[in-house]
Order: C-alpha cells, then sequence, then structure tokens
C-alpha cells in the first residue's frame, strides 16, 4: 500500500494520472473467432474441458472458471498465421476419436486423472500422423497458460500485478527472499 | 497557391517556423519561445498531449485483449514496423503504418515513423551519450565523407544545456572517447556486470570499458523537473506508452509544454508541411506550404527563420521537394549532394551466453537502462583492417522460472510458485559505426506520391564490405570478452536486418566546411540559404557509434541561439 500512496503523490505533482478505461474482452470478437474458426457449443465445451485438465480448479480458479477457451480462441484466430489456425482446427476436431481410441470414451466421460492421461500422452505424441494433434494440444497448453497468468483474477487478487516495481537492486541474495506458497 | 485561408497574411506570419515537433524540433522551438520569438510548429501528424494522450499508460497486462501481442492480420498488412520492437499492441497507435505512407525501397530499408506531437520522442530508447572528437575528427582522420565544420569543445556547452534540462542519469567514467555531462545519479549495475567490468579491467587494462549507460530518466534533482511538471522515472519500463510521470525525456512531457507556458509558442497539428517558400527577389526562404492532413486544403505560413526538423529522411524530402528557379533541385542544393551521403548505424549482430557464478544471488525491481560499451576499435589509432567501430549494449539477467513440462495440479502450482534458478543470461548487440557514401542515397520518386500529392521518397542505402568486416570483429571479440569473463553457452547471431530497424538514419544534408561539397555549414545553416537550419538527423556528417538523439538536441539548442543572435 505504500507504493500506491506514493503514486498518488507522485501522480499529485505531474498533475494527475488518468484513468482509463479497461480495453474489455470484447463479446465480438469471441463470436467472430467462434465463427471464423467453426467452434460449435460442443466444442467450446470441449475445448474449456481440455484447458482445466491442463489448468484445474481448486484452491484457486481453473481455466474455465477465468473463460480461458475464449482466450485460447481468440487468440488463435486473431495472432497466428492461416496454415497454424487450420492445423489447430484439425488437431481440435480429431482430439475427440483420439480420446475414444485410447480410452474407449469421449474425454467429457472421463475421469480427471484418465482426462490428464489423454492430454498428456497427445502432447507426447511422436507420430507424424498426430502432427495436428500434438500442435493443437501444445498451442492450447501455452494460451491456457499465459490466458490464466495474466488473467485479472490473477493479476488483482492472486499475485497483484505492480505498475511500479520498485527500485533496482543488482545484488539480493535468493535466500533472503520471502514468498509464501500460493496454493493451487 | 489556391485555397489561401481568408485569414490576412499577417495572421500567418510568425517570426520563426520549425518543422517537426519532435525531439530536435521541440528543442529548437523551447530556446526560441524561451527568448521571446514568436514560433509556428508544425507537426504533420495528431496531437498527443502530455498524459491525456497516453491512452494505455496505466494499463495492467490483462486489459490488452492479446497480452500485448500484434494481431497476424496488422502484421501482414505493416512487415515494415512490425520488425521494429516496441511496436506491440500497447504503442502501436503511435507508430505510423506501412500503408498510409508508403516509400519506394530500392533496396531494402525498415523506415520506422512516428507522425504525432513528440514524434518518436515517444517511442525512442532514451540512450544518450555524447560524442568526442574521436568522432568529429573521423572523417578526417580516415579520409571518408568531408571534415565535420565544428569540435566537440563547441558542442560541449551545448551538451551541457540540453542534459542538465532533459535529465540524464549516469556515471562519471572520465573515458576520453564517451565524455562525462551533466549527470544525475546513476543506476545501479548488479553484480554479473560488475563482475565483467572488473574482468574487463583485468584482461584489457585501461583499453576496454563496460559501464553504465547514461539515460535521459529523471534520477535526482526532483524540484528542479518539478518546474517542469516531471518527476523521478518510476522504472516501470512500459516508456514507449507515453509516461504519465515525464520521468524520460519527451518532447509531450519536457521542451513542448515548456515552450507553451511562455506564451510564444503556436503548436500546428495536422499540417503536412509540402515545401519551403524561397523569394527569389530577397534571396531568402519566406514561408512553407502546409497542407492540412484531414481537409487536404493548402495553406501558407511565413517567417523569418525556418528550422526543418522533420526527422532525417523528411527532412531530405521537404528540402528535396522545395524547388524554384533559383533552386530547381532542392533548397539549398547546388551541389547536387541534398540526399546523398545517407548513413546509419548498423545493428545486425548480438551475442548472448549463460553465466554459472554468483548464483546465489538474483536482481529485484526495474531499471530504465543497462551496460554500455564505448568503442575500442580504431579510437585512439587506426588497428584493424575495417574503418571505424562500434559500441555495444550488454546486460546480465535473472529470475525465477517454472517447471511448465506437465500438466494439471502440479503444472497449476510450479506456475503460481516459480522457483527454479537457471545461470544468468548475457546479451549484447552491436551499434556499427557505418560510412556515409555518395551511393548511399534518398530521392523523389518522379511519379509516386501519397495521399496528400507529396513525392513518395525512394531509398537506396545498404551495408557495404566494411559493415561485414566490423560484424566479423564485433562477434569474434565479443566472444573472447565473454569467454575470459567466464561466460558459457556463448552463441552469435547476425540478423541480417534491413537498415532503418536501427531507427538511426542520417544525413543527406550534410555540415561541412565547403558549399561545394555540404549542405549545412558549422551552425547547422543552409550555406545557399541562411535563414534555413536543419538540426535533426538529416545534418549528420558522420555517424559516429552513439545513439543521436542527443547530439541532435544539442546542435538544436545551438542553432536556435545563433539564429536569434541574427534576428
Amino acid at each position: 500500500m505504500k507504493r500506491r500512496d506514493a503514486l498518488r503523490n507522485l501522480a499529485l505533482i505531474t498533475g494527475g494520472l488518468v484513468l482509463v478505461p479497461s480495453c474489455d474482452f470484447s463479446k465480438k470478437d469471441i463470436l467472430a473467432a467462434y465463427d471464423k474458426l467453426k467452434v460449435s457449443s460442443d466444442m467450446k465445451q470441449l475445448l474449456a474441458e481440455i484447458a482445466d485438465t491442463i489448468i484445474p480448479s481448486g484452491e484457486t480458479k481453473g481455466a474455465s472458471d477465468l473463460e480461458v477457451q475464449d482466450f485460447i480462441l481468440v487468440m488463435v484466430n486473431d495472432c497466428m498465421d492461416e496454415d497454424a489456425q487450420k492445423s489447430f482446427t484439425k488437431g481440435f476436431k480429431s482430439f475427440e476419436n483420439y480420446t475414444i481410441n485410447k480410452t474407449g470414451n469421449k474425454f467429457g466421460q472421463l475421469e480427471p486423472s484418465q482426462q490428464e492421461e489423454v492430454v498428456l500422452s497427445g502432447l507426447q505424441e511422436e507420430d507424424e500422423d498426430y502432427i495436428d494433434l500434438r500442435g493443437f494440444l501444445g498451442t492450447t497448453k501455452r494460451f491456457t497458460i499465459q490466458g490464466f497468468l495474466l488473467s485479472e483474477y490473477m493479476q488483482t487478487e492472486v499475485k497483484p500485478y505492480s505498475l511500479i516495481p520498485g527500485d533496482y537492486q543488482g545484488e539480493v541474495l535468493i535466500s533472503s527472499l520471502k514468498s509464501e506458497k500460493i496454493n493451487g | 497557391m489556391a485555397n489561401l485561408n481568408i485569414n490576412a497574411k499577417q495572421d500567418r506570419t510568425y517570426q520563426a517556423i520549425v518543422i517537426g515537433s519532435g525531439i530536435s524540433g521541440s528543442w529548437a522551438a523551447k530556446e526560441l519561445c524561451e527568448h521571446g520569438v514568436k514560433t509556428l510548429v508544425l507537426e504533420r501528424g495528431k496531437d498527443v498531449k502530455h498524459i491525456k494522450d497516453y491512452p494505455t499508460t496505466n494499463m495492467l497486462p490483462y486489459e490488452f485483449e492479446h497480452r500485448g501481442q500484434i494481431t497476424e492480420e496488422v502484421r501482414k498488412e505493416n512487415p515494415v514496423v512490425s520488425r521494429c520492437y516496441a511496436f506491440r499492441e500497447d504503442a502501436q497507435h503511435f507508430f505510423v503504418k506501412d500503408q498510409e505512407h508508403p516509400y519506394v525501397q530500392e533496396k531494402p530499408f525498415d523506415w520506422i515513423r512516428g507522425y504525432q506531437v513528440g514524434g518518436k520522442s515517444l517511442l525512442w530508447a532514451r540512450q544518450v551519450q555524447r560524442w568526442s572528437d574521436f568522432d568529429f575528427e573521423g572523417p578526417a582522420r580516415d579520409g571518408f565523407a568531408v571534415d565535420w565544420p565544428i569540435r566537440y569543445k563547441e558542442l560541449a556547452p551545448w551538451y551541457s544545456h540540453v542534459e542538465k534540462f532533459a535529465g540524464v542519469s549516469g556515471n562519471l567514467d572520465g573515458l576520453p572517447q564517451l565524455p562525462d555531462g551533466e549527470f544525475l545519479p546513476g543506476y545501479p549495475l548488479n553484480v554479473v556486470e560488475k563482475h565483467f567490468q572488473a574482468q574487463m579491467k583485468k584482461h584489457y587494462g585501461d583499453s576496454r570499458h563496460m559501464i553504465l549507460a547514461r539515460c535521459a530518466h529523471i534520477n535526482g534533482n526532483f524540484d528542479y523537473y518539478a518546474q517542469q511538471g516531471r518527476a523521478k522515472c518510476q522504472s516501470r519500463n512500459l516508456c514507449q506508452r507515453g509516461c504519465p510521470f515525464g520521468g524520460y525525456f519527451s518532447a509531450n512531457s519536457s521542451t513542448l509544454p515548456w515552450a507553451e507556458k511562455t506564451g510564444n509558442l503556436t503548436l500546428r497539428p495536422d499540417s503536412v508541411v509540402h515545401s519551403i517558400i524561397y523569394d527569389e527577389e530577397k534571396g531568402k526562404a519566406t514561408g512553407v506550404r502546409v497542407i492540412d492532413r484531414l481537409s487536404k486544403e493548402m495553406e501558407e505560413f511565413y517567417a523569418d527563420v525556418i528550422f526543418v526538423n522533420a526527422a532525417a529522411l523528411n527532412t531530405n524530402l521537404i528540402l528535396l521537394n522545395s524547388t524554384s528557379n533559383r533552386f530547381p533541385n532542392g533548397l539549398g542544393n547546388d551541389n547536387g549532394l541534398l540526399g546523398k551521403y545517407v548513413a546509419f548505424h548498423n545493428y545486425r549482430a548480438g551475442v548472448s551466453a549463460d553465466y554459472e557464478g554468483h548464483l546465489e544471488y538474483t536482481t529485484q525491481g526495474g531499471r530504465p537502462t543497462s551496460g554500455y560499451f564505448p568503442r575500442f576499435r580504431n579510437v585512439f589509432k587506426q588497428e584493424t583492417d575495417f574503418l571505424r567501430g562500434y559500441a555495444a549494449g550488454f546486460s546480465a539477467n535473472r529470475g525465477p522460472y517454472a517447471d511448465q513440462s506437465g500438466i494439471g495440479m502440479e503444472l497449476k502450482e510450479n506456475i503460481l510458485n516459480p522457483d527454479k534458478w537457471g545461470p544468468w543470461r548475457i546479451g549484447s548487440h552491436m551499434m556499427g559505426e557505418t560510412i556515409p557514401k555518395e551511393s548511399g542515397y534518398v530521392a523523389l520518386d518522379s511519379n509516386l506520391k501519397d495521399e496528400w500529392g507529396i513525392p513518395q521518397l525512394r531509398v537506396n542505402v545498404d551495408y557495404d564490405d566494411n559493415d561485414e568486416k566490423m560484424i566479423k570483429d564485433y562477434l569474434e571479440q565479443m566472444t573472447e570478452m565473454f569467454d575470459k569473463a567466464g561466460f558459457t553457452n556463448i552463441r552469435t547471431r547476425d540478423d541480417h536486418r534491413a537498415p532503418g530497424l536501427d531507427i538511426h538514419e542520417m544525413g543527406g544534408v550534410r555540415m561541412g566546411k565547403d558549399p561545394k561539397t555540404s549542405l549545412l555549414n558549422a551552425d547547422n545553416q543552409l550555406h545557399a540559404v541562411p535563414n534555413v537550419y536543419v538540426t535533426d538527423g538529416a545534418s549528420m556528417t558522420s555517424t559516429a557509434t552513439q545513439n543521436p538523439s542527443l547530439t541532435y538536441m544539442a546542435f538544436a539548442a545551438r542553432a536556435a541561439h545563433h539564429a536569434m543572435k541574427n534576428m
């Protein structure tokens, strides 16, 4: 809080900080992503389940609590080139069959531990036949981690982000750093 | 001209006109206004008011839809500006998009531009190292370009003048090749940077140095900067968004509001300068033709003195486009050299490494600068098979990371509690002097025009053999120094980037002693049209290795005082 007070005092000196309205995660873009990537509501549900398998809910919220599935689709739609998008979609569409082949069940019917096994095995596939599947899961994992860590919930409630990092110290003993463990 | 405003000519007449509101133009304007000169500053882009027009400055990472990343659509439409390290979701609105302002690349050239009040001073890397006589005497000693018409001692007081006002943090290093200045307290080097510094001393004696880079950030003398409405740099490292504290120097936070306070400044955004008006009877420039960015209507403005500070290549463009019977090939261009001898800084190569020492330490907090290698090649005498040399950036970084190999609760707990410590990561990049050549030029295209009917610029600038040799030497020398310092896993790179991405393009309207071989005199006046001053990158006779903005500021302040003496 001391830092925040300092910030406020400085704001007075500099003539007042302007509060900027946050750039809302636009619903239109989310819908556009579903549309362009041809994601049905079943697939959206599936993506949420995969994201939850990667980062489950526990003492702190999990991926789908933060609607990370929407973030994944917006990033794939807006920030990946067409070839990568095609590969992502292809891998996505093959995932349910892959699960059934592995376990005899649909992903949503599996126990969490079985879901983890399927996702882990997909991430580790080396066979050329599964190149899109592996890519899809890798991309999903990457954006799940990013969407989780850079979510409003994480950056305000769990590990508050500071716009002011403090003065530089170039010789800090790691053993002197105190950190309380955050439980998942 | 058509479309003249109904305002009386008198209302469009000032004592001075400054073309460009960026780092050098704002300095000319500040000096002129402060001394009572009614000054019109013309800016081709939109207005950007300090704080008010920094829409992203306090945004948190989650407030950026793509968490900082540029979208594929924007990247595809803007391949040139997308290569710039600072063109990210948080600052993209301050950069010129490729399609909006096309130019012709006779050879690949990444022209990075910021068209708004303040120009690129909002976006710059804020590194401010002085030149020395080893730089000003370079062309004469080594036989390239032409001799600079001035020496360090003539610029030194003006370096002091601009450093004090802008705010420069640094250490007094006592190096003849990188003179000390008016410094606010420096930022700390970290434990590994200090180790490297000591290793350089041990292995190279006094011939090679690694120092703290001097940067235009406020780190002391706070009451003085409070007069400008500026405060201590908070080390946010979000400078490219515009700083609400005014912690770093920008035209928007410092020189322009200072000029405005005098009541002598008229700032006119959205004013695209077409050309400078030359009056043949009077034998001098009398004003400028301006096209309104939005309405596209042309207006004229008049003044006794005109400063051209449109940023290096656009200053060339305006002068080339300022034709008259007296100057059919561009204003002041009697010798045909206008637009020629354009050069840049060679940023192609870098070296990175790991360091397995001091593993019990890390760093905390933020710092707006890093380490710096002043040039050590060919400084006191010629010693290699290439001319000139290079400076280099240097930094060591360390922080915890998380094991992200698994999934599920194990992954979640890992990323919530990053606790892995790798080695220190060491990085360096070269900043090489390039030799201005007649074959490195900009010119007007005879057909293609921009949206405002102004000819498009053709750019023809390239690396040469000297640059290739210098890259090789930098990679060898830095590898050797890293090795001697005990660094491991040393990796070299040459990214073969096009010129321009350094954003240090210079020349085309060079200074010199002789009107036959240069465009500007020792006071930055066009030899043939002395009431026109050029004090931005276009005026540079050679490029040295230092980040050039500080030198443009010093030239602009010095030239403004010269102009006032003759008013």
